[in-house]
């Protein structure tokens, strides 16, 4: 156990410490000025470019340079945005929280509905009802997020006028900014009509969470599926029902316990997929996640702020997928070791 | 001298024959490999099958509805757009640039993923395992970062936004094809090729790769669906193709301004996105169950 947590740890750390690496380049890589890159200001005068070099550290060697880049990184000084001028630490902190308000939102709803699903098609496999669930997941994987986000805007807010288009709450709700989340500082925030600001903030997450959710319910159904159909062939199930349990002791005692087992790491591997479609809808849906601030960002050639967007969002996935990979295997001693699994 | 066949009656189909005897008796599978194979056709002979040039504009015909609503016109069957270009040359240009690049790109993500793959399997200790970790940080970075990162660096065509897609895929195929590797490198017909004296190359060559086949068409057919939603959103967020190329996802949030007055716009090349995935995805299940079958009978 401890073996294992070593390792894991080991391996995140030097993915960090390589996407650190990465990031570390990309000013030198990006067209443009090394300077103006790195700081996201235009040095006005030969004086200040001078006292810019300096602070960044651009006439010493490249060690120095990557010393003084990482101390900046774990200060919190993470230079401005090229257009705006404000702080870079500040633009992802506020935009950061609504991208993980949303996906976990979307995860749940895969969970909730997905797994269900997947088990009860499992179940009763070749049956109509499977039939329906395994052409529901097929059909919804298919689906292009961006072109199912246009649709429900397109049915709920323009055709049916039900929900709203964009954004995260009505402006007319002044929610002071605590955590990040919507919900939790609507619930903490002390102001008038909370109750109807909670219900706008909540007909406003529900048609991007939907779009996210849509594709990654149709992965959870089928990969849940096929692990119960694998699960109740196992010769253990067998040995359940010659000894006289009942279907249903069977099915929630050995049955379901062990298909679940495959499916955890099955959400470590959902994540990028997760976060990529985050991103598309947050555009669409125009939702202040870091999504929609890096894409911004590279439509204005931001390039100090794609450069701090890439490694805080990959610096979250990575780390996330390692935990939840590392549970997993905690959980689930008997698997030795993990193999990606297919669909 | 006659030859003849004590078991005449006897029928032992070969290994792609038994495949497609279990893949033909899906209806479905066989629809979507009829409609996969219509997209095939697109991508090719688009320039031929298109009554207009995809970019011609024809200012008398502005924002023209599909021949099936009242005040359309046949000789404009899916309409005009904002500009008057004709979509339905249009459709058929953006779906040969969607499919073709992402079935382009799916092949030499193919070819590299076996190829590292291949290496990371057969070898063993510190070199296998610094690619292993390498590759599984990179499939953790999600496309579309990745993409943004070499459009920072590059600038946004369709290239550019190819071989974005191609890093996030090749460790999927990596790793697949290691522990495929791995495990029949394990097995006893290795085993003999070995004490035969062969090569690993000639051990990958005649002995693993024949039964690798199947493994990379599945996952083939799933890197393909990824694929095609990958490079139409890019397109969509304007990172991919760039304007005298026709793209669906592109097409798509060109539309976008006139998308209340002219609903077909977005309508038309969101569906044949859609179902050029759907037809990946239910040939892709097709063959995967056709697999599991055969190897149960």
């Amino acid at each position: 156990m401890i073996n294992l947590l070593a390792r894991y740890v080991n391996l995140v750390v030097l993915t960090i410490a390589a996407l650190i690496l990465i990031s570390f380049s990309l000013p030198y890589l990006f067209p443009g000025d090394v300077l103006t890159n790195m700081s996201g200001i235009v040095p006005e005068s030969e004086a200040q470019r001078a006292a810019l070099e300096g602070v960044y550290k651009l006439n010493s060697s490249v060690f120095v340079q990557f010393w003084y880049y990482l101390n900046t990184l774990f200060s919190g000084n993470w230079g401005v945005s090229f257009s705006s001028q404000e702080s870079l630490f500040d633009a992802v902190s506020i935009a950061f929280p609504a991208t993980i308000e949303l996906i976990t939102y979307a995860l749940l709803i895969s969970v909730v509905v997905g797994i269900p699903l997947g088990f009860i098609g499992g179940i009763w496999h070749h049956k109509p009802f499977d039939f329906g669930v395994v052409t529901f997941s097929v059909v919804s994987y298919s689906f292009p997020v961006f072109w199912l986000a246009l649709i429900f805007i397109t049915i709920f807010s323009l055709q049916l006028g039900l929900l709203p288009l964009s954004g995260r709450v009505n402006l007319l709700y002044d929610v002071p900014h605590h955590s990040g989340f919507i919900i939790v500082d609507i619930l903490v925030a002390d102001i008038p009509h909370k109750a109807d600001a909670l219900y706008d903030a909540l007909q406003h997450l529900i048609l991007p969470t939907l779009s996210i959710a849509f594709v990654t319910t149709a992965i959870f159904v089928r990969f849940t599926r096929r692990s119960i159909m694998d699960v109740m062939e196992k010769g253990y199930i067998d040995a359940a029902k010659s000894r006289g349990f009942t279907t249903k002791q069977i099915f929630f005692k050995h049955g379901l316990r062990n298909a679940l087992l495959p499916i955890l790491p099955l959400m470590a591997m959902q994540i990028s997929t997760l976060i990529t479609n985050a991103m598309v809808v947050e555009t669409i849906f125009s939702w202040p996640g870091i999504g929609n601030w890096l894409i911004q960002a590279i439509y204005q050639r931001d390039y100090p702020a794609i450069r701090i967007g890439m490694l805080v969002v990959s610096v979250f996935v990575v780390t996330l997928t390692f935990t939840i990979e590392f549970l997993s295997r905690a959980i689930d001693p008997a698997r030795d070791k993990f193999e990606r699994a297919t669909i | 001298m006659p030859r003849f066949s004590l078991y005449q009656e006897e029928f032992h189909p070969s290994p792609f024959m038994h495949i497609w005897l279990e893949f033909k008796r899906s209806h479905f599978a066989l629809v979507g490999l009829a409609v996969l194979l219509m997209f095939c056709g697109i991508a090719v002979l688009a320039p031929l099958m298109s009554p207009y040039d995809p970019n011609i504009q024809n200012t008398n015909a502005i924002l023209l509805p599909p021949a099936w609503e009242g005040n359309g016109s046949i000789s404009h069957i899916f309409g005009t757009d904002a500009l008057g270009r004709d979509v339905f040359s249009r459709t058929l240009h953006g779906a040969r640039t969607t499919f073709g690049s992402s079935v382009i790109l799916v092949i030499i993500a193919l070819l590299i993923g076996v190829a590292l793959g291949t290496l990371a399997g057969m070898n063993k200790g510190v070199k296998s395992s610094v690619l292993n970790h390498l590759l599984d940080s990179l499939m953790a970075v999600p496309t579309l970062l990745i993409a943004i990162i070499i459009v920072a660096i590059l600038g946004t065509g369709l290239l550019n936004s190819m071989m974005a897609i191609i890093l996030a895929l090749i460790p999927q195929f990596v790793h697949q094809t290691r522990s495929f590797v791995r495990e029949e490198m394990k097995k006893d017909y290795v085993l003999l090729d070995k004490l035969d004296g062969a090569s690993s190359a000639r051990i990958f060559w005649k002995s693993i790769l024949p039964s690798m086949f199947e493994l990379l068409a599945v996952q083939s057919t799933l890197a393909l669906s990824v694929a095609i939603i990958d490079i139409s959103a890019l397109g969509f967020l304007s990172l991919g193709a760039q304007v005298p190329l026709v793209e669906l996802g592109a097409s798509l949030s060109q539309s976008l301004e006139v998308a209340y007055s002219a609903p077909w716009l977005v309508a038309l090349p969101g569906f044949c996105i859609f179902l050029m995935v759907l037809a990946v995805n239910i040939v892709g299940e097709g063959l995967r169950s056709a697999l599991r079958n055969r190897l149960i009978h």
